[in-house]
């Protein structure tokens, strides 16, 4: 598909209706036209990828910040024996000056069938981790925020590209018309970078995340203008039968031009959204029984607005922590960790759990994790930087854990490994792009196949690299 | 003849050794032993997909050609061949890099290269380059017209192709339809229902002509246009994201100023080209003209990285005024078009070597007025709070480090921490509380400056007993700094720690500026303590990180302040964005692989050979921007005049001649009507003197632009997609077009004023004046905006997206915004129920109703209600109407 240089029949057919498909199929009455370009009828009808998918839909719990993997899924205990002393090994290069081995004060247990050790911080989680398949060894570029955002969330980390969200609502479509696409939520505020994260680059505009700020609880101020507030929805119903009656006429002596059709069902379709569209947001539906057993925090109220959209046929939903960068504890990680992973370890789990319930596990790929990782030693004081108290770490892009699981995802697994003290990804290196190329074969795509032309030339989210972890594939 | 050959093609300049006629035994054993080997071990990351180092071993050019550092073989030489030291793992690049080869085929590989390295040349040479006849770097040739003067020549070409195919163009559309047609297309807005109606009864035959003229003189007509060229050059009002600085572009709205005139003016396309990336360097430049060079500056800022900053303005100028993917060439060379990465990076020598003055420079007539003295009085108070809140900062966070006992600290610290790597001396330092990045710099220091330090490093290996008697005779033997000499010699120092607070006292004193120090002693130890470099004044960024976070935030808020003042306070005088030459200019380098740390061949600065051939000249006036906008503009150059009229080509229709239409190149469309484009190009730049005006008028005068929209049975299925211009395209307003069509129906658009700062057009009280002043937040850009398919501002667009979504239609139902338009409009009708009624059609779609539609609207507001939030059943009529597609759509 070329992007700007639409043909008038693209353009025509790219007209966006959901419902009206069956009529746009009859008004066409060309089975050529419908055949030669199948896909772009509506931007966002559902799509077939390259090969039968296990995942149908995404939800990404971003842990914005940077969690420390040493003190959630990657336990090191010799870190607690070299406690305070420096590390026999020299430390590596990361954003800020770091000292002494720096052991983790989180107790991990084992759990599960599979045995695999999770922290304390996760012990809720940890209840699925049967289910969940830990990546030890993830690898990012630079050890800073920004360019890691956007290298975990666009797959490049200075220049303006499509976010993985736009790029799977492209390739797939959405499954319900009446909802945004893609949804990236974000409780009090947008996290760094932005709308960058869920941004649609050179893609059509359409394929750009619906950001949703998560602390307001009433499902009105979530989408805009989706709610009438000059009149009852009888005198609109009533507006609207006379504006498509007019539409009809208009239309009748200028043949059958589909975009005009697009148009009149744009309406129809609007029409419904403003029911469908606030129900989904609303959570006061929902049993208090279900809305406690996700703890009742933000993120969990994000979390269960997560599986409303996606038991609604959403196809790419983001959670993000908090505004900006809540995980990266640079001071008192001990305290911050534990308050952040107490916000949301419950709503993880719930959100698991009801998945399961609803049938939507195995086809909803889960992926948890931040845009890297933080030091296995302390963060040295500076007086600009942190507080100078000694007891946080740094950023770490050297090695890192994130995990998968649900849709095609072997659970109950360990793959990679970071060296001895969780500095730096040694043993199956998987570097972001990679994941990128895995997520996307579960959703169906050979990310080498799976691009865009713009500006002359033919882009991937995982640009000219990425390699398939097939250890994680059911 | 300016064509080259593209360098995909790679012409070989054969090496001496394979100028022998290899023999059929060599080419066998090349074939046998040699490219099997390089087949199933190296390809995957040499060859056709990946090109690992700039290597391609899957085609002989490859071969000869080596890597980005140069050669990888030596023929006959084996040993110093990079190739056969790769394979033997010697060197930095052990190949390949998972397990070496077995010891047969790396012997097959050294006997190979021994044996004079031939390999099947010829072959290579014989390529067709596809470069050489792609019609887009073809020079623009005005074709000849086989038909009567009185034919117009676009209709000629247009009616030429459709008599082919059996078509003739669509019958002329009614005048009513015309009248809006034109009128959307060239300012944007509707004909009002009285215009409208004297246009139809115009027996005038030359009308329609005069109807133009007018349009093409308001001033409207300059908003519409200036907002098709702005989303050619990405225009924004914010940076994008760079950190905690203020992200305004305070003087954006100056370039759209620039815009708006340039279009109303018709200034010559050559010429507002010129200004736009060298205004700076044009003598007879016109001070407010220098607004120009927002073209150029508008654009992201990625968080400040220079690299990416050159880039987006390397990609703006080869898409957008040549349809040339240039930005493509940035790691490598082009892989479609005759773009290497040295043309990449002989562009980026012209941007490097420009830069962006700090103050940029007022335009237009400076009224002193009263206001404007105060505007200035109040920001120099903001800006010279914040430099000098910065300075205090700074000096503050410092002063503890300049006072001899943290002198004193750090020397013993240097002694005790010895031979230590830094990750240990950090430690040590913290464990002590003591700053480990000063520690740092300490630590450095004293390995070096032997006239200050020589002695200290000399007196701190003596032993307790022989120091008092020591300190006399090492001092007086070696050249040593006199002020440290001096106190040195006065004070006795009886031991290592009164040493260090000797020379603590001197250099402690050195950092304080009231001081004599005019010897050049003294200036000696001033320097090295608080010199550019100096121990005690770390790199910016490190002594940001010595300030408190609390105070840092106040800065940040002072200088926020500053910058918001500068950019919102009503008198605030407009500056225009320019970009100046460097004093000093470099010749850049190619990056390898875009990579700034791999530096490859320098390179001159020029335009690409592509469009000004082999024999170009190298750029030698400043940075190079005055000639690399010559050049662009020159007539021979076979791109920019085909690009710039496609594009209008385009505005008027909804869709171009090249689909494509900013990239030309080998992947671009053909033209559907290659003379045609021609002979626009050349009549435009030939005969009309690069005139837009004379574009307009020459398109919209043509027959194939006043055809109706309607297909009927044949060209509907002869011509599906338009491709013969057999009908007019049915367009649907964009953004720009509704909101202000909105506003100008129910008469509250202020369409008095032109020009002017941004506003945001999306929060109440609701902004009336166009759309084209609507404030653009690049990094959050507004979702009305985008659900409309508004022009990304990330980077240059080609052509608007066109998607019918259902958050249109929300925003048209629920939006205040159009609420309080289809009230407005209400409120404009009174009388009985069917005079509001025929008022209503008037105002909004500029005619009558019909019958059956008036007995519709009598039914509708028969049947309905005021609603209780205040929407009469009159107001919900006229949105109706406003919602309706005859409104959104111009047949």
């Amino acid at each position: 598909m070329n992007s700007g240089m639409i043909t008038r029949r693209q353009m025509l057919t790219r007209s966006g209706v959901g419902m009206g498909l069956l009529g746009l199929t009859q008004l066409l009455g060309d089975a050529r036209l419908l055949a030669a370009e199948p896909k772009l009828i509506n931007p966002l009808a559902p799509k077939a990828p390259h090969f039968t998918p296990k995942a149908k839909r995404v939800i990404h719990i971003f842990a914005n910040g940077g969690p420390s993997q040493v003190d959630t899924f990657d336990p090191k205990p010799i870190l607690n024996k070299y406690h305070g002393k420096p590390l026999p090994v020299t430390n590596l290069r990361t954003e800020r000056k770091t000292g002494a081995a720096f052991g983790s004060p989180f107790k991990f247990q084992k759990y599960g069938q599979s045995g695999i050790e999770v922290s304390e911080l996760f012990s809720h989680t940890a209840k699925h981790i049967d289910d969940i398949c830990v990546l030890r060894s993830l690898h990012a570029d630079v050890p800073n925020h920004e360019p890691s955002f956007l290298l975990m969330n666009t797959g490049e980390s200075r220049l303006v590209r499509p976010s993985f969200g736009s790029w799977v609502t492209y390739g797939l479509g959405t499954e319900n018309q009446n909802l945004p696409a893609f949804v990236s939520m974000c409780p009090g505020g947008m996290p760094l970078m932005e709308s960058q994260n869920w941004q649609s680059a050179f893609l059509p505009g359409i394929y750009q995340g619906t950001y949703i700020n998560t602390k307001d609880v009433n499902p009105e101020k979530l989408v805009e203008h989706i709610r009438n507030k000059f009149s009852s929805s009888s005198d609109q119903r009533k507006q609207l039968d006379l504006l498509q009656k007019l539409n009809r006429q208009h239309q009748e002596i200028r043949q059958s031009d589909v975009q005009l059709e697009a148009r009149i069902q744009s309406f129809e379709l609007a029409f419904r959204m403003q029911t469908e569209a606030t129900d989904a947001f609303d959570i006061r539906k929902e049993t208090r029984e279900t809305i406690d057993s996700y703890g009742k925090t933000d993120q969990g109220r994000s979390l269960l607005i997560a599986r409303r959209l996606v038991e609604r046929g959403v196809r790419f939903v983001q959670v993000s922590h908090a505004p900006v960068q809540p995980w990266d504890s640079h001071d008192d990680i001990e305290i911050n960790h534990r308050r952040l992973a107490g916000e949301i370890d419950r709503g993880i789990a719930a959100l698991i759990s009801d998945l399961k319930r609803l049938g939507l596990f195995d086809s909803t790929l889960i992926l948890w994790g931040g845009e890297f990782g933080r030091t296995p030693v302390v963060e040295l004081p500076q007086a600009g930087s942190n507080a100078g108290k000694v007891n946080g770490r740094d950023h770490n892009h050297w090695g890192f854990s994130v995990w998968l699981a649900g849709g095609g995802v072997k659970g109950g697994q360990i793959i990679g490994a970071t060296d001895e003290f969780g500095f730096k990804a040694v043993e199956k290196p998987i570097h972001v792009h990679d994941l990128h190329a895995t997520m996307l074969h579960l959703l169906g795509f050979d990310h080498e196949k799976f691009t865009y032309r713009y500006a002359g030339r033919d882009f991937r989210l995982t640009d000219v690299h990425g390699k398939v972890v097939n250890e994680v594939l059911a | 003849m300016r064509f080259v050959f593209a360098p995909i093609l790679i012409i070989i300049s054969l090496p001496a050794y394979a100028a022998e006629k290899p023999s059929a035994a060599q080419l066998d054993f090349f074939e046998k032993s040699v490219r099997p080997v390089f087949h199933d071990y190296c390809v995957r990351c040499h060859g056709e997909r990946k090109q690992e180092a700039g290597l391609r071993l899957d085609s002989v050019a490859g071969i000869l050609k080596g890597t980005d550092m140069g050669a990888i073989i030596v023929a006959g030489d084996p040993a110093k061949s990079p190739l056969i030291k790769s394979v033997r793992r010697e060197g930095d690049y052990p190949m390949p890099p998972d397990k070496a080869l077995t010891k047969e085929k790396l012997e097959a590989l050294v006997q190979w290269v021994q044996s004079g390295a031939a390999m099947p040349v010829g072959a290579q040479q014989q390529a067709e380059n596809p470069a050489k006849n792609h019609w887009a770097f073809q020079p623009v040739k005005k074709p000849t017209i086989k038909a009567p003067e009185n034919v117009n020549p676009i209709d000629y070409f247009i009616a030429s192709q459709l008599q082919k195919e059996g078509l003739k163009l669509a019958p002329m559309v009614d005048r009513r339809t015309l009248i809006r047609r034109a009128s959307f297309d060239l300012i944007g807005l509707p004909p009002t229902y009285e215009e409208t109606e004297s246009f139809a009864n115009d027996p005038d035959p030359n009308a329609y002509a005069k109807l133009i003229d007018r349009l093409l003189a308001k001033p409207q007509y300059g908003e519409r246009w200036a907002r098709h060229w702005m989303d050619v050059a990405r225009y924004a009002d914010t940076k994008g994201y760079v950190f905690t600085e203020d992200r305004n572009y305070p003087y954006a709205y100056t370039y759209r100023e620039y815009l708006i005139r340039a279009f109303n003016e018709d200034k010559p396309y050559g010429r507002f080209v010129l200004e736009q990336l060298a205004a700076d360097k044009l003598k007879d430049i016109k001070q407010p003209d220098l607004a120009a060079m927002g073209f150029l500056t508008v654009g992201r800022r990625f968080s400040n990285n220079i690299h990416d900053i050159i880039d987006d303005r390397i990609d703006l100028v080869g898409r957008g005024l040549m349809g040339l993917s240039i930005g493509c060439a940035r790691c490598h060379d082009h892989k479609f078009d005759p773009v290497p990465i040295a043309d990449y990076y002989s562009l980026y020598g012209v941007f490097q070597n420009s830069f962006e003055p700090k103050e940029l420079p007022l335009i237009g007539e400076q009224e002193r007025t009263a206001e404007v003295a105060k505007f200035e009085a109040e920001l120099a108070r903001k800006e010279k709070a914040a430099a000098d809140y910065e300075q205090k900062m700074y000096a503050d966070a410092l002063a503890p480090f300049r006072k001899a006992d943290s002198i004193a600290a750090m020397l013993l610290a240097t002694v005790a921490t010895e031979g230590f790597e830094n990750a240990r001396a950090d430690k040590w330092a913290v464990d002590r509380k003591l700053d480990p990045r000063i520690l740092d710099r300490w630590r450095k220091a004293v390995r070096g400056h032997d006239d200050v330090f020589g002695v200290w490093r000399e007196l701190v290996k003596v032993p307790q007993s022989e120091f008092e008697q020591r300190v006399k005779t090492i001092v007086n033997s070696v050249k040593i700094n006199n002020s440290i000499k001096t106190h040195l010699l006065q004070s006795r120092p009886k031991n290592r720690d009164e040493l260090a607070k000797a020379y603590a006292e001197v250099l402690s004193i050195a950092t304080v500026a009231s001081l004599e120090k005019k010897s050049t002693d003294w200036k000696q130890l001033e320097s090295l303590m608080v010199g550019p470099e100096g121990i005690t004044n770390p790199p910016k960024a490190d002594a940001d990180k010595l300030v408190a976070i609390a105070v840092k935030r106040v800065f940040r808020i002072l200088r926020n302040d500053a910058a918001k003042f500068r950019s919102s306070a009503p008198a605030s005088p407009p500056r225009a964005m320019v970009m100046n030459d460097n004093a000093r200019v470099s010749e850049p380098v190619v990056f390898l692989r875009g990579n700034p740390n791999n530096r490859g061949q320098r390179i001159p600065r020029r335009m690409p050979e592509v469009v000004a051939g082999a024999e170009r000249k190298a750029f030698t006036n400043g940075s190079g921007r005055l000639e690399l906008a010559h050049s662009i503009i020159n007539p021979e150059n076979p791109l920019t005049a085909r690009v710039i009229v496609n594009r209008v080509w385009m505005w008027h229709f909804g869709q171009a001649l090249v689909r494509t239409p900013s990239d030309f190149g080998l992947r671009s469309e053909m033209p559907t009507h290659p003379e045609l484009l021609d002979w626009l190009a050349s009549t435009f730049v030939m005969d009309d003197g690069w005139s837009m005006k004379k574009l307009h008028r020459r398109i919209m005068l043509s027959s194939t632009y006043q055809q109706s929209s309607q297909a009927d049975a044949t060209t509907a299925t002869k011509d599906p997609e338009n491709r013969l211009w057999s009908r007019f395209n049915r367009q649907r307003l964009d953004f720009e077009q509704f909101r202000d069509s909105l506003l100008f129906t129910a008469g509250q658009l202020d369409a008095k004023e032109i020009g002017g700062r941004s506003v945001n057009l999306f929060t109440e009280p609701y902004r009336k004046r166009r759309a084209v002043y609507g404030f653009v937040d690049r990094q959050n850009l507004p979702g009305t905006f985008r659900a409309f398919d508004f022009a990304s501002p990330e980077q240059h667009t080609p052509q608007r997206f066109q998607t019918t979504v259902p958050q249109q239609a929300l925003f048209l139902m629920n939006s205040p915004f159009v609420i309080d338009q289809a009230k407005a409009t209400a409120n404009r009708t009174s009388g009985e129920p069917y005079e509001r009624i025929d008022s209503l059609y008037q105002a909004i779609l500029g005619r009558l109703p019909t019958t059956n539609e008036r007995n519709l609207s009598i039914e509708f507001v028969k049947s309905s209600n005021d609603s209780a939030e205040g929407l009469t059943k009159w107001d919900q009529l006229a949105q109706i109407l406003m919602l309706s597609n005859e409104f959104a759509f111009v047949d």
